[in-house]
This record gives C-alpha cells, structure tokens and sequence, in this order.
C-alpha cells in the first residue's frame, strides 16, 4: 500500500522518497513536471508580493496561531494548486 | 456455477499496471478473493438499477471533493438519479475531463440510464446514484471505510442490481 | 478510454450501447471476475461523434 510506503519512508527519514511523492502528486504522476509546478506556485505567489501590496498579516497570524498543524499542512496543498491555477498553465486532465 | 479460480487471475494491461505502481508507489494492489458471482434475481424491467462511479460527480453546491489532499478523500456523494447534468458537476484532477465537459454522460451516463427507464428496460433507477475520486493512497481505509460506508449506503436504496464505472 | 468510459459527446447510441452491454453482462456473466472485451474502437467513436456533433451543429444553425 502506499500509506505503508510513505511511512516506512518516514521511519526511515528517506526525504528523497517523499518529496518524490509529492512531486509525482503535483506533477500527475509525472516527477518533472511536479518539480515545475511546484516552482510554478511559488513564482506566481512572489509575484503577487513584488509590489508589497497590503496584505491581511492579522488573518495569517491568527491563523498560524489558532489552527492545527494537520489543518495547516492541509491548506498548503490547497495554496500550492491555487497560486498553479493562478498562473493560467494548468496540466491537470480534471478540476479542483 | 463455476467461479474464479486464482490460476485465472490475469492483468489485463500489464504495462499500464507496472506505470502506475512505478508513478505511485504500492497503489496498485492485488486481490485474489473473488466474490461469488451474484445474479439478477428479478428481470430487468422489473429491477431497480443503481450506478456507482469514481468520476467525482457530486451535486453543485455540495462539499468538493477533496483533490488536493495528498492521500486521498475517503468520502463519496450522492447524485439525485433525476438529476439533470447541469445540476452535476465534477471534482477530480486525475482523469482527462474534457469530454464530460460537454456531455456527463461520457463518464456518467445518468441521462442514457433515465431514458432506458422511461423505456422500461430498466424497472426503476435507485433514488439515488454515487460517486467518488479514485485518488486514494490508502488502500486499507479504501476498503475499510469508504468501501462499506458507501456499500451500506447503497444496500439502503434496495437496488437489484449496481452498475459500477471507474473513471 | 480513460475519462471517456462511456463514449464520446452527444453520441448517444454508443453510451447506449455500452450501458447496454453492462446490463446484459448482469444476466450472461457465468462467473465473478469474467471479463467482456466489447468490439469497439476509440478511433471510431472518435470519429463518429466528430460526424455527429457536426451534423447536430448545422440543425443548430
């Protein structure tokens, strides 16, 4: 099973693994095209910042402060397939 | 009544099976425990028909299926079997959607299974159809609670017969 | 084909056709695991609901 891959990964600390799997994941199976989304998201979430726009850091601290880490991780996921969204060069067959 | 014998197992598409193991390590699993076949027991006009598919259609408005989530969403939706396509829509990252785009029924065929009932070759559709994402990373929990919530969940609308359609 | 189990758009007959052959196969299967391979051909699909979504798109003119 997967899930038992990624934790013996985990045990481990076989890093390579596991970012692996997050590119496979990012990328649609596919580990090249992962490490470029995952470059593509953080492009576009820098832009975004260039022009030291004002931003809500209240919003972000509560939220670091208040929410779970699992919570957490769980929206970073979500950031990374909305700032790739943002960037108009979407790869993936379906939707979000 | 003769049933699978595990000297028949075959995978049909090996080199398909050995890519995806290879792109997603240990999701693909092997299972050798067949269920006896089980038959109509009632005619097909006579027979209440459910559908049951992992293309991630899910009523507008309802909770999106998880995409994002790197282990997957264990969680399934009900579809309304009157529903029209344009009260549908699809949550789902990993299957070419291009087609349902402009027509469900390439994926989910509800249109085509409500015209096959008004023409009484099927009894009655199920009041309601259901629908997941096939990306889940954790087979043991697919099977342990995805697979009886939703087999539960499918019993309780008395179907006679299920249709089951990946994506 | 993948995302396409049932067809191609607008080509109602070949959905038919395919929920057909399921329901069928409910009856005739003579053992669990038994697999049906159906005589059809994505190519063709492809092409025949080129040709239908074509003549659907002069009646909409």
């Amino acid at each position: 099973m997967s899930l038992n891959y990624l934790n013996e990964a985990v045990e481990s600390g076989d890093t390579e693994q596991l970012i692996r799997y997050v590119r496979l994941h990012f990328g649609d199976g596919n580990e090249k095209n992962g490490r470029k989304e995952i470059d593509k998201a953080w492009i576009e979430a820098l832009k975004l910042l260039l022009d030291v726009p004002a931003t809500d850091r209240e919003f972000i601290l509560k939220t670091l402060g208040e929410k779970d880490a699992a919570t957490l991780a769980h929206l970073f996921f979500h950031l990374h397939f909305y700032f790739v969204g943002r960037s108009g060069e979407w790869i993936h067959d379906g939707e979000l | 009544m003769e049933n699978f014998k595990e000297t028949d197992l075959k995978q049909l598409r090996p080199g398909l099976w050995a890519t995806v193991n290879e792109r997603y390590p240990g999701s693909m699993i092997t299972k050798t425990d067949f269920v006896p076949l089980a038959r109509l027991k009632k005619p097909l006009p006579e027979s209440r028909i459910a559908f049951i598919s992992t293309a991630g259609v899910q009523p507008k408005n309802s909770l999106p299926f998880d995409t994002v989530h790197p282990v997957g969403d264990y969680t399934f939706r009900r579809v309304p079997s009157r529903s029209k396509p344009e009260d549908l829509e699809i949550h789902q990252l990993k299957y070419p959607t291009v087609g349902a785009k402009r027509d469900l029924n390439v994926i989910f065929p509800i249109e085509r299974l409500q015209e096959l009932t008004e023409e009484k070759i099927i009894g009655e559709l199920a009041p309601n159809f259901f629908s997941f994402i096939g990306y889940n990373m954790d087979a043991l929990k697919l099977e342990q609670t995805l697979a009886e919530d939703l087999a539960d969940a499918v019993e309780a609308e008395k179907p006679d017969g299920a249709l089951l359609a990946p994506a | 084909m993948m995302g396409h189990h049932f067809g191609v758009p607008r080509h109602k007959e070949l959905q038919r056709r395919i929920i057909l052959e399921m329901l069928d196969f409910l009856t005739t299967a003579t053992r669990s695991g038994e697999v049906k391979m159906l005589p059809l051909k994505w190519a063709n699909a492809r092409q025949e609901g080129k040709e239908i979504e074509r003549r659907l798109e002069l009646k909409e003119v």
